[in-house]
C-alpha cells in the first residue's frame, strides 16, 4: 500500500508537470455555458476519460509482462525473468525521473518525437464540441499521448506481475493527477465563473498555460516537478531492488 | 478511358473507384475511397472547429472508452478473478460487457456495416462485409450465452476486431495519403481558386470562371493558375510540372507564365490569355485523373480473384467452424470462424497495385511526363523493342541550313527570293529557309502564291512566276536543275532548289542533325536488352546514315504512314511488346498501332491523342528513366501481391485449423495493410532520391557517348 501511496504522491506532485501540456488541455476544455455545474461536471468526465486510459494502459502492460514471463514459482526461469523485467523497468523509471531533476533544456517536445502532433491538433475541435461525449473522448485520446510520466509508471506496471497489479498502479497515479488537473480546469474556471459572473466568451483554445499564471506559479511547478522526479526514482529503485533481492517482492 | 471520371477522395486524391462513398462534410459534398479516408479527413480536418468533424473523433474516443472497459473486464476474467467465491460476479459482469458492447458496436461498427450493405446492394461482397458477420456473430453468441448463463462471452474480441479494424483503417489511408501527396500539384487544377482584380477590388473565384482579358494577382508560393502574361511585378517560377524542368524561370513584366507553375517570392500582376478551362495544366489534370482512374491488369486481375475470395472466405469460416463445433465446443467453433473471417480480409491485395502505379505516374508527372494509366506502366515493363520516327523524334525539330550555291544570279538574290516564298508555309524547310533569308534584305511581296503540299511553293514575284522546291518540283515545272549545282551540295542534306526565268538559280542544302541526347538514348535501350528501329518517311539516303550514327538495330525509310504502321506490326509479331516513338501528323496511327505509344514533346495534338505516354519537348532522355521507372513499378507490385497473397494463405490455414486467436488475427491484419503502404511510400521516396542523384548525372553519359 505504501508504494501506491507513494506512486499517488508522484501522481500530485507530477501534475506539475502535466500543467505545461495536459494543463493547457485542460484549460482549454473551458467553461460550459450553462453554468458552474455543467462546467464541473464537464471537467469530470475529461478526467474520467484519461484515467480510464491509464488503468487500461496499467492492465494491458501488466498482462503483457505476464504473458512475456509466465507467473511460477520462485526459483523458476519465469520468476528470474520477472527479476529481470524489474530491474529494466526499475532503470527505465530512474532514467525518466532523472530528467525531471535537469537537462529540461535539451528535452525535445515529445509530441513531434512520436508524430503525434496532428492528432494534438485534431483533439482541438473537440474542445468546443458540445455534450459529454466530447469531453469524454478528449480525455480517452488525451490519455494516450505520449507523456514521461506516463511512461515511467507504465514501466512499473509492467513489472507488477499481474493485469491487477498494473491496473493499480496505474490508477494510482492517474488518481493522483486527477485532483490536480480537475483543479487547474474544472476549478479554476469555477471560481472563475463565480468571481466575474456569467462568462459567455470561451476561453482562449491555448496549449499553454496563461502567461501571468505561468510566471507566478513557475517556482513551485519546478519544485514539484522535482518532488514527482524524485517519487519516480525512488519508486525506480524499489522496483530494481525488487528484482535484485528476491525478498524484497513481499515488501509492500 | 471513362466517360465520365471518377471523382477524387478528399482524402487521398486518388480516385474512389466502384465503391466511393459520399459524405456531407462541412457543408460540401465530399467522396471518399474508403471508410479509412473518410475517418482520416475528418480527423485532420477537425482543426476547421466543425462539429461534424468533430463526431468521427468523439466516436472515436466514446468507442475506446466503451472498448477499454469491456477489455478491462475481460483481463480480470481471464487473470482468474471470477472463479472460486467471486463466482457469483460473473453473470453480472457479462451483462455489464453486453451493455458496454452494445453502444459499441453502434459506434465503431456503424460505418462497417453500412459499408457491407452498400456493397451488398450492388451485388457484390465487400471486405466490409467480413468484418461484419465476423463481429454480429461474435456479439450475437455472447448475448446468447449471457441469456444462458453460458461461461464464456466474446464482447472482448467483438470490440477489438473492430478497434484495431477503425485503426488499421486509419492507418491505411494515411499510408495512401503519403503516397499520394506527390501527386497533389498535378490533380490541383480544377479545385484551384485565383485572385480575380477588378480596379480597385480583388475577388476570390474558381479558375474555371476565368474568361481570356482578366487581371489576376498571384502571391508569393501560390501556384499559378492561368497561361497568361506577366504585367506587373517581379518574381520567378519554378515551371518543374510543366516542363521537367526545376531551375526557377524568371518573370517580369511581358513574360509569359504558364499555369500550374509554382510562383517565387514576388507579386504577379497576370492578365490570362486563354480560358482558365484551356490551360495545359488543366489538361494535364484531367490526364492524370484519368491515368490514375484506368485499372490496370495487375489491378483488375486482383479486383476478379478478391470477387471470389470474399464467398470462399466465408464458405471457409463456416466450414472451419463446423469442424471445430462437431469436435469440440461452440466456443471453439465461434473462435476458428472468426479468426478466419477477420484475418482473411484481402485490404491489402486491393492497395497492392493502385499505389505503386499512382506513385510512378506521379513522379512521372513531376518531370513533364504523361503516362496514361498503370496498364500503360505494365506494358511498359514487358516492352522487348523500340521503334523511332525520325523527323522531329531523333532529329531537332528545326533544320539546319548548310550550304547555299547560285547560278546565274547573287547569292542575295537567290536568299531573296527563297525568303519571300518561304515565308508563305509552316513546313520546316521552309522556317529555316526564312528564318535564314530573315536577316538579309527586305522581302518583296508575292502574289498568285501557292503551296504544292509534298513538293513546294509557286509565286508571282515582280511579275514573274518564281519556285522554291524539291529538284523533282522543279523539274515537274520542266526547269531542270544544273547538276554543278546539285553536286556541290553535302551528302545527307535536303535540297531546296530556287528557280525563276525557266531555269534553277540557287540550291538551300538543309542537313537535319540528331538530338544530342540520342545516341546515349539509345545506347541506354541496348543495355536494356531492348532492340531499336527506325522507320522513317525520308529516303534511304538520310535515313541510313542516322541509324548507323546512332547505332540503331534496323531501319527502314520510304514509308507512308500506312507502310509504318504495316512494318511495326511485322516487327512487332517477331518481336513481341514493341513501343513507337514518334512525332508529326503523319505518326498518329502508328503510335497507336504500337503497345505503347510515345509522343515526344512539341508532338502535334493528333499525335498526343493516341500516345500512351508524352515526353517533355527535347526530353527523349527521359525515356530510359521511363523505362526503369516502370520496371521498379512492376517489381514493387509483383512484391506486394506476393507478400498479400502469402500472408493471407499463411494466416488462413493457421485461423482454419484454430491455432489464431480472432484479436491476434484482426492485429495482423491491419499490419498487413500498413506494411503493403509502408512499402509503396517506401519505394517511391527511394526512386524520388534515386533520382535526385540520377538528376546530376543526366549529363555526363551524354557527353560521354557525344
Amino acid at each position: 500500500m505504501t508504494e501506491h501511496l507513494l506512486i499517488f504522491l508522484a501522481g500530485l506532485a507530477g501534475s506539475m508537470h502535466c500543467i505545461g501540456m495536459c494543463g493547457g488541455f485542460a484549460c482549454a476544455l473551458g467553461a460550459d455555458p450553462r453554468g458552474r455545474t455543467a462546467t464541473l461536471r464537464r471537467h469530470l468526465i475529461y478526467n474520467v476519460g484519461r484515467v480510464t486510459s491509464y488503468c487500461f494502459l496499467g492492465a494491458v502492460v501488466g498482462h503483457l509482462g505476464v504473458l512475456l514471463i509466465g507467473h511460477d514459482g520462485e526459483g523458476s526461469a519465469g520468476s528470474a525473468a520477472q527479476r529481470a523485467l524489474a530491474v529494466v523497468s526499475g532503470l527505465l523509471m530512474i532514467a525518466i525521473g532523472a530528467r525531471f531533476f535537469g537537462g529540461a533544456g535539451t528535452r525535445r517536445d515529445p509530441l513531434r518525437v512520436v508524430g503525434a502532433e496532428p492528432l494534438a491538433r485534431a483533439l482541438r475541435s473537440l474542445l468546443r464540441a458540445p455534450g459529454a461525449g466530447a469531453p469524454l473522448a478528449f480525455g480517452v485520446l488525451n490519455g494516450f499521448l505520449p507523456c514521461p510520466l506516463v511512461y515511467a509508471f507504465a514501466a512499473q506496471a509492467a513489472a507488477g506481475g499481474s493485469a491487477l497489479a498494473g491496473l493499480q498502479v496505474m490508477a494510482a497515479f492517474g488518481l493522483g493527477t486527477f485532483a490536480a488537473m480537475l483543479a487547474i480546469g474544472g476549478a479554476g474556471l469555477w471560481w472563475r465563473a463565480r468571481v466575474a459572473a456569467p462568462r459567455q466568451q470561451p476561453v482562449q483554445a491555448s496549449f499553454l498555460p496563461a502567461p501571468r499564471a505561468a510566471a507566478a506559479g513557475l517556482d513551485w511547478r519546478v519544485h514539484g516537478v522535482r518532488l514527482a522526479g524524485g517519487c519516480i526514482v525512488l519508486l525506480g529503485l524499489i522496483t530494481v531492488a525488487r528484482g535484485v533481492v528476491p525478498m524484497s517482492a513481499h515488501w509492500h | 478511358m471513362s466517360a465520365a471520371p471518377s471523382p477524387a477522395c478528399a482524402h487521398c486524391g486518388l480516385p474512389v473507384g466502384r465503391l466511393g462513398r459520399q459524405r456531407e462534410l462541412q457543408g460540401d459534398t465530399r467522396w471518399f475511397c474508403c471508410y479509412g479516408c473518410c475517418l482520416a479527413f475528418q480527423v485532420h480536418h477537425g482543426a476547421d472547429e466543425e462539429p461534424q468533424a468533430a463526431a468521427a473523433l468523439i466516436r472515436l474516443g466514446v468507442g475506446a472508452f466503451l472498448a477499454m472497459f469491456i477489455m478491462l473486464f475481460s483481463l480480470l476474467d481471464y487473470a482468474g478473478g471470477l472463479t472460486g467465491e467471486d463466482a457469483w460476479l460473473r453473470a453480472p459482469v457479462h451483462a455489464l460487457q453486453w451493455a458496454l458492447a452494445t453502444p459499441l458496436l453502434a459506434v465503431l461498427g456503424a460505418p462497417f456495416f453500412a459499408g457491407a450493405w452498400q456493397a451488398l446492394c450492388r451485388g457484390r461482397l465487400a471486405t466490409d462485409a467480413l468484418v461484419s458477420v465476423g463481429v454480429l456473430a461474435a456479439y450475437a453468441y455472447s448475448a446468447w450465452q449471457v441469456l444462458h448463463g453460458g461461461a464464456h462471452v466474446y464482447f472482448d474480441t467483438a470490440s477489438m476486431v473492430l478497434g484495431l479494424f477503425t485503426l488499421g483503417r486509419y492507418l491505411e489511408a494515411q499510408g495512401r495519403v503519403r503516397a499520394a501527396r506527390s501527386l497533389a500539384p498535378m490533380l490541383a487544377a480544377e479545385r484551384a481558386e485565383v485572385r480575380v482584380v477588378d480596379g480597385a477590388t480583388q475577388a476570390l473565384r474558381p479558375v474555371q470562371s476565368v474568361r481570356p482579358g482578366e487581371l489576376l494577382r498571384v502571391l508569393p508560393g501560390e501556384r499559378v493558375a492561368v497561361d497568361g502574361v506577366v504585367v506587373d511585378g517581379r518574381s520567378a517560377c519554378d515551371e518543374s510540372i510543366l516542363s521537367g524542368q526545376s531551375h526557377p524561370q524568371p518573370k517580369v513584366a511581358g513574360a509569359l507564365v504558364h499555369a500550374g507553375s509554382l510562383n517565387g517570392h514576388g507579386v504577379l500582376l497576370v492578365r490570362a490569355t486563354v480560358a482558365g478551362t484551356q490551360t495545359r495544366w488543366a489538361r494535364i489534370s484531367v490526364q492524370v485523373r484519368d491515368a490514375l482512374a484506368a485499372k490496370s491488369m495487375a489491378g483488375e486481375t486482383v479486383e476478379r480473384v478478391v470477387a471470389v475470395f470474399i464467398p470462399f472466405v466465408l464458405l471457409l469460416a463456416a466450414a472451419s467452424a463446423w469442424t471445430r463445433g462437431l469436435r469440440g465446443s461452440g466456443d471453439d467453433a465461434l473462435l476458428a470462424g472468426l479468426a478466419v473471417l477477420v484475418v482473411a480480409c484481402p485490404c491489402s491485395l486491393g492497395l497492392a497495385a493502385p499505389l505503386a502505379h499512382a506513385l510512378a505516374i506521379a513522379q512521372a508527372a513531376q518531370r513533364g511526363i504523361l503516362v496514361r494509366g498503370g496498364g500503360v506502366l505494365e506494358r511498359l515493363a514487358r516492352l522487348r523493342g523500340v521503334a523511332f520516327d525520325k523527323t522531329g523524334t531523333l532529329t531537332a525539330a528545326a533544320l539546319q541550313p548548310e550550304h547555299l550555291a547560285a547560278d546565274g544570279a547573287t547569292h542575295e538574290e537567290v536568299l531573296r527570293i527563297a525568303g519571300a516564298l518561304a515565308r508563305g508555309s509552316d513546313h520546316p524547310a521552309s522556317r529555316a529557309i526564312a528564318a535564314l533569308a530573315g536577316a538579309a534584305a527586305a522581302a518583296p511581296s508575292v502574289d498568285e502564291f501557292e503551296s504544292r503540299p509534298g513538293q513546294g511553293l509557286i509565286g508571282r514575284i515582280a511579275g514573274t512566276p518564281r519556285a522554291l522546291g524539291s529538284a523533282a518540283f522543279m523539274q515537274s515545272l520542266g526547269w531542270e536543275p544544273p547538276p554543278s549545282l546539285l553536286a556541290a551540295a553535302p551528302a545527307q542534306s535536303t535540297l531546296v532548289c530556287v528557280g525563276w526565268g525557266g531555269r534553277v538559280h540557287g540550291v538551300v542544302a538543309l542537313v537535319a542533325a540528331a538530338v544530342p541526347e540520342a545516341p546515349a538514348v539509345v545506347a541506354a535501350l541496348h543495355r536494356r536488352g531492348l532492340q531499336t528501329l527506325l522507320l522513317s518517311g525520308d529516303a534511304a539516303a538520310n535515313v541510313e546514315p542516322m541509324a548507323r550514327e546512332l547505332g540503331l538495330g534496323g531501319w527502314q525509310a520510304d514509308l507512308l504512314p500506312e507502310d509504318k504502321v504495316a512494318a511495326l506490326q511485322r516487327w512487332a509479331a517477331r518481336r513481341g511488346a514493341v513501343a513507337m516513338v514518334g512525332d508529326g501528323l503523319n505518326d498518329g496511327p502508328v503510335l497507336a498501332a504500337a503497345t505503347v505509344g510515345v509522343a515526344v514533346g512539341g508532338a502535334t495534338d493528333l499525335a498526343r491523342e493516341s500516345a500512351d505516354v508524352t515526353l517533355p519537348p527535347g526530353r527523349l532522355d527521359a525515356l530510359p528513366w521511363l523505362l526503369g521507372q516502370a520496371d521498379a513499378a512492376r517489381r514493387s507490385v509483383h512484391a506486394n501481391i506476393a507478400w498479400a497473397f502469402g500472408y493471407n494463405a499463411v494466416a488462413l490455414t493457421l485461423a482454419a485449423s484454430g491455432l489464431l486467436q480472432p484479436v491476434i488475427a484482426a492485429a495482423l491484419m491491419a499490419g498487413s495493410s500498413v506494411v503493403v503502404a509502408a512499402r509503396s511510400w517506401r519505394a517511391g521516396r527511394r526512386a524520388t532520391s534515386a533520382d535526385r542523384g540520377a538528376a546530376a548525372c543526366v549529363a555526363p553519359p551524354i557527353a560521354r557517348s557525344a
